[in-house]
């Protein structure tokens, strides 16, 4: 009998986690990759911008790696359409392939605003190696970076900014920054952090233009002000790439809607990571969730249901972490919803601060900033999220929380947490190394 | 497969296993660095030490984007330094808190079970650590929860 043909378009986090997961789990079936670029990590390219970390060090697979796995290599092109039916997708130069089962991994691209002068010279997105590339060749030392934008992945490259540019500021059309990560009080308490340390903020600043002048790039905002700068990084959010599933009856809200198994609803087409809209572990709403450990999560469990085991999915826990200039900020699931009750620790002293939201007796969602230093003295950054993820009951706790919010620890472990925990696994089996 | 038990009845407080244990991870005698680390329980009247499980998921080693955290011939879950760009994913994947980043070095850091000689174990002068034959355990949980009454009855 001919074995089945997996076709996985894109090798970001969810399509090698997908491959690598096909073949972890015993399954021989053909497997066709196609990516406009070699694998590699998008979240070590901000260590590449800092230096320290060489541009080698981001690949996640080498072609060997691929080869011993029997993987047929597509790189250097592009999904143009699929045709369901047919079960085939073509290529960006003609090629059709066909398939048994689809993997839709096509993951996201930086998002530039609507604006005049947006995509002129000097202008650079920080998404893509090229676009890590082209930045770090035009960073100088008494170099005026603006960044619009003051969300995650502006965050994310902040240090590596900061020590190689003279003069940072920071631009973000909300009254706030890392409005979609922390609540106003960690906003607040991180904005004194950075202009402490030199970085000019704008918020609710709406950016009308840009124009070049000379060697810099004039902004213009809609109050009627101006800013010059020598180099402008919009990080002004990604879009899921979707295009190609246009007219293939592919259902696609946000994302393509997928169910606890990332199947979408055509039977053998699956899709996970950026473009995936699959259930929110905490609310069970269908989301896109465009993470890492999301696009981890949903590679894998694509991959063991592509191999025939029938795996289902919980969701995905929303949670980030990125460090500026030695402060942590961290959040985990639904720490912004407005139904729960708050337990709070602000000290703006020592630039920590904690916030706990609770559903009942059930942590729901959790921020934490602290000074790097401290971040990891204890095990509560971790254990937020343990008790976010397992929903463990903390109900004879919270009086005693709100009283002591850094008496976390014993809460954690005598609400059982490590019992609800350790015979949870994502596939239902032990995790093998990532080598094997 | 072996393990560590923790039998916190045992446990005073004294900190010898975390002093070990920064000692063995990272050359340095330096309780902040260490990745086994003592719970004061009952406000601060009884203690018990707390480390990595070993987890079967792995949530540490799954989360990794450039596979720096393998398995160890012990089992143990192991992040390999240079591999490592201290991208802190680990740290937030991780649901027991035992998943660190060091900050002088930016390197992830966790328990590797000294790679069969736990340090911890040979530190602890009560034997409150054992590193024997044994699936993994919540070890603390029961203990925690008995000398926490306090927190619900409002009685020391």
């Amino acid at each position: 009998m001919a074995s089945k043909r997996h076709v996985i378009v894109g090798a970001g986090t969810a399509g090698i986690n997908a491959i690598r997961t096909l073949r972890q789990m015993g399954n021989q079936d053909s497997v066709v990759l196609v990516s406009g670029e070699r694998p590699y990590s998008r979240m070590v390219l901000p260590y590449v911008l800092e230096g320290g970390i060489s541009e080698g060090h981001t690949a996640t697979v080498s072609p060997n790696q691929l080869e011993r796995w029997g993987v047929e290599m597509r790189f250097g092109r592009q999904a143009a359409s699929l045709d369901a039916k047919g079960r085939s997708i073509k290529l960006d130069n003609g090629d059709e392939l066909p398939f048994d089962t689809l993997l839709i991994a096509t993951g996201s691209s930086a998002a530039r605003l609507p604006l005049p002068g947006a995509d002129g010279q000097g202008i650079h997105s920080f998404w893509t190696l090229k676009d890590a590339r082209g930045l770090n060749t035009h960073i100088t030392p008494n170099a005026h970076v603006v960044m619009v934008g003051a969300g995650f992945i502006s965050f994310t490259i902040l240090n590596g900014i900061m020590q190689r540019a003279g003069k940072v500021t920071v631009v973000e059309v909300e009254p706030r920054i890392l409005p979609r990560m922390v609540d106003t009080a960690g906003s607040e308490m991180t904005a004194a952090w950075l202009t402490a340390r030199g970085v000019t903020l704008r918020t609710g600043a709406r950016l009308k233009e840009i124009a070049q002048t000379g060697n810099k790039r004039r902004l213009s905002f809609a109050d009627g002000t101006t800013l010059d700068a020598d180099v402008v990084v919009m990080a002004t959010g990604i879009r899921p790439n979707l295009g190609w599933l246009e007219g293939s009856g592919v259902k696609v809200d946000k994302g393509v809607v997928v169910d606890e198994y990332l199947q979408s609803n055509l039977a053998g087409i699956y899709a996970a990571g950026d473009v995936a809209q699959a259930r929110n572990l905490i609310t069970g709403a269908s989301e896109v969730h465009a993470i890492e450990p999301t696009a981890m999560e949903h590679g894998r469990v694509a991959g063991a249901n592509m191999a025939g085991e029938r795996v289902s999915y919980p969701g995905s826990l929303l949670m980030n972490v990125v460090g500026v200039a030695g402060l942590e900020i961290a959040s985990f699931g639904a720490w912004d919803d407005a139904k729960a009750e708050s337990i709070t620790d602000l000290r703006p002293g020592q630039s920590s601060y904690r916030l706990y939201r609770f559903l009942g007796g059930r942590m729901v969602g959790a921020i934490l900033i602290s000074p790097e230093g401290e971040a990891w003295r204890g095990n509560d950054l971790g254990m937020l999220k343990g008790l976010v993820q397992s929903g463990a009951d903390l109900s004879g706790w919270k009086r005693h929380l709100k009283a002591n919010p850094l008496d976390l620890k014993p809460a954690y472990l005598a609400a059982r947490t490590v019992t609800h925990l350790m015979p949870r696994t994502l596939l239902g089996r032990p995790s093998s190394s990532p080598g094997a | 497969m072996k393990a560590l038990r923790i039998l916190p009845e045992k446990c005073t407080g004294c900190l010898r296993c975390e002093l070990a244990c920064s000692q063995a991870q990272t050359g340095t005698y330096q309780p902040a660095a260490s990745v086994i680390k003592v719970a004061p329980l009952e406000g601060h009247t009884s203690y018990a030490p707390y480390t990595c499980v070993q987890c079967a998921e792995g949530w540490c080693m799954t989360a990794c984007p450039v596979d720096a955290i393998g398995i160890a011939p012990t089992g143990a879950k192991e992040v390999s330094a240079a591999q490592c760009v201290g991208c802190k994913l680990c740290t937030i994947a991780c649901p027991y808190g035992t998943m660190f980043l060091l900050p002088e070095s930016k390197k992830a850091i966790k328990c590797n079970l000294c790679h069969g000689n736990p340090a911890c174990v040979q530190a602890c002068p009560t034997g409150a650590i054992e590193y024997v034959e044994t699936p993994a355990g919540d070890w603390l949980g029961e203990f925690a929860h008995k000398r926490s009454a306090y927190v619900h009855t409002g009685r020391v």
